[in-house]
């Protein structure tokens, strides 16, 4: 059982090894992409195991739950630490193609493994306080990525990036404190068992309030992901994929937890808060997007109307609507991810990747297109692509729900998501004409620049992946709806931390 | 004194806020300490009122529930901990900015009207 521990104890030692042991070469290199290996399958095996045989705790230090700190594998958790670890290996790969080893910073290596320690941790604990030292230990990494590689002149937007995070934190510490002082305990399963009799209490319902700001600032949200558009853009390409892919997620992840988990699911005037959030964060995030004039800014506000998907799936709160959003963050955080190491290869290529002075990409290479494009359309949601399962599924819930009672504002929150839809695929095309598809005969493709192919290699993989996302749905949305089962059974979850009461 | 430190805690998140909204880089550091340690205490008052509570330390002759909450008091040594991590992080952050950008003023930092003079290319 002690796998529970592996996925955040294989990236601690593989940072400290890389960082204490080996100097930045090429062994180094092999050895922590080994490694990045050995995450994805165990990451996989995990899925499998939970997926087979229910879900899979450990007790540290032997001391009984709720007393000691307890970790906690289900389908869900699982299926976010492959994700993860999928994601980090693919970007690690892609920036050892984009940059050789006496260029790159030496720290970045240790740093990722780090930031996939404290993801791994926030994914697996099921412990309010451990919860908070895990993003902590997380976010620390992510402030030390977001600072290493930047120039004297973007390092300011580091700045909004930190505070915003920081303040999140401290509120996220008095939440904490508050929940133990309501509830005498940390202990998720603890917590949910108490909150379930006191769900008419308002304290049980301003303390959802407070996380979920916090979790909120975390993935972004409206009104609350000023910081995010302008701060993503700073970071190289590989980082800027592992954070769009994989960071801002955990804050979804956290939210589903939330909802689905700590609080009673009675609180349905909350849900529906939660669902118009989503709603504004879909059409305002994609809205900047259009405003946009180069790739990394653009993808930045698409993270941003993404995670409104969700959010707005989250706020359905039905089981088919959670098994929605599980499958929507499968689909998109490789998409995602993917779409950021497309625009690092066409800035290698054009050597910008302001828009107005790209172009003739097509021309130059025709496979970087065609992932562009298949990744692109996926993620705007058109068939036969992953990103159309997903959103197919948030608008049928969407729909069915409409004819219920209350049902306009459903009906209404629909119509926004088919409307951003629409604008997604209109701005995904604008990177399209402007730089795979004009000739221009002023603009130069550096193709004799050949770190582009191992980097278009990388790529085409992750666009396999998502393809075979797009083509083997049934799989997918099958995984989606035990995990959705596994985490709306509070009863089952509460007697698997705290035994039989 | 719960009240007394509920009050306190609300004191100092105010003020905190209050700082972190002034421009200069200063008061924003300021008002960061002061958050964190309103967060601090905010956690550490989950053990609940300490007066007439004995040490937690298991004697004969003691029952548990007149000793003092410890587990409030460790989480609170690392909060602590962790935020004076974060904390220095900023304050070196902020001097790297003034050094690269000749600014303690935050609002001048993200002025628009500024040159854009090795900006990114927006």
């Amino acid at each position: 059982m002690n796998l529970v521990v592996l996925p955040v104890l294989l990236p601690a030692l593989t940072g400290l090894f890389a960082l204490l042991i080996l100097r930045p070469s090429p062994v180094r290199r092999t050895l922590v992409g080994i490694s990045g290996g050995l995450q994805v399958a165990l990451a996989c095996t995990l899925v499998g195991l939970t997926y087979t045989q229910g879900p899979m705790k450990v007790e540290l230090g032997d001391w009984p739950a709720p007393f000691g700190i307890v970790l906690y594998i289900d389908v869900l958790a699982a299926i976010m630490i492959a994700i993860g670890a999928v994601i980090s290996w693919a970007c690690m790969l892609y920036g050892f193609f984009e940059l050789p080893t006496r260029v790159t910073h030496p720290l970045r290596l240790p740093l990722v493994q780090f930031l996939m320690m404290g993801i791994n941790l926030a994914l697996v604990t099921a412990d309010l306080f451990n919860l908070f030292v895990a993003f902590e230990v997380m976010l620390l990494a992510s402030y030390a990525l977001i600072t290493l590689e930047a120039d004297d002149w973007n390092i300011k937007e580091a700045f909004p990036y930190l505070s915003v995070n920081l303040f999140s934190s401290m509120l996220f510490l008095a939440g904490a404190g508050f929940a133990y002082g309501m509830f005498g305990s940390l202990n998720f399963a603890d917590i949910a068992q108490q909150a379930e009799l006191m769900a008419d209490d308002p304290r049980v319902g301003a303390l959802g309030i407070l996380l979920l700001v916090v979790f909120g600032i975390k993935a972004g949200i409206f009104p609350l992901y000023f910081w995010l558009p302008n701060s993503y853009p700073i970071l190289p390409a590989p980082l800027a994929a592992l954070y769009a892919g994989m960071l801002t997620k955990v804050g979804v992840y956290v939210i589903l937890r939330l909802f689905g988990t700590l609080l009673p699911h009675e609180f349905s005037g909350l849900h529906l808060v939660v669902a118009w959030m989503g709603g504004l964060t879909m059409v305002l995030g994609v809205l900047g997007a259009v405003s946009r004039g180069f790739i990394r800014g653009i993808l930045s506000f698409h993270i941003l109307s993404q995670i409104g998907y969700m959010i707005l799936a989250i706020g359905f709160f039905t089981p088919f609507s959670i098994a929605a959003v599980i499958f929507y963050n499968i689909h998109n955080n490789i998409v995602k991810a993917s779409l950021f190491l497309v625009g690092g290869t066409a800035t290698v290529l054009n050597r910008t990747d302001t828009l107005a002075r790209m172009g003739n990409l097509w021309v130059a290479t025709p496979a970087l297109g065609i992932i562009f494009l298949c990744q692109a359309l996926s993620l705007a949601g058109l068939p036969p692509f992953s990103g159309f399962w997903g959103k197919l599924m948030i608008v049928l819930e969407g729909l069915n729900l409409g004819s219920g009672p209350g049902g306009w504002q459903f009906f209404v929150l629909t119509g926004l998501a088919l409307f951003t839809g629409i604008l997604t695929l209109f701005s995904m095309l604008k990177i399209w004409l402007t730089t795979f598809w004009v000739r221009d005969e002023s603009i130069e493709v550096h193709r004799e620049d050949r770190r582009w192919k191992g980097m278009t290699a990388v790529v085409g993989g992750m666009c396999l992946l998502s393809l075979t996302i797009g083509f083997g749905a049934q799989f997918f949305i099958k995984l989606s709806f035990e995990a959705s089962r596994q985490l709306l059974d509070k009863a089952a979850y509460i007697e698997f931390i705290l035994g039989p009461s | 004194m719960m009240f007394e430190t509920a009050i306190l805690v609300g004191i100092l998140f105010g003020f905190a806020v209050w700082l972190i909204l002034q421009s200069s880089f200063v008061k924003i550091l300021f008002g960061f300490i002061l958050l964190s340690n309103a967060a601090n205490l905010a956690m550490l008052s989950s053990s609940g009122s300490p007066s007439g509570r004995s040490a937690p330390v298991v004697l004969d002759g003691i029952a548990v529930t007149a000793m003092a909450d410890p587990l409030p008091q460790a989480l609170v040594l690392t909060a602590i901990v962790i935020g004076f991590g974060v904390l220095s992080y900023l304050v070196v952050l902020l001097y790297r900015i003034f050094l690269d950008q000749k600014t303690t003023n935050a609002a001048e930092l993200f002025d628009e009207s500024r040159s854009q003079e090795g900006g990114p290319e927006q």
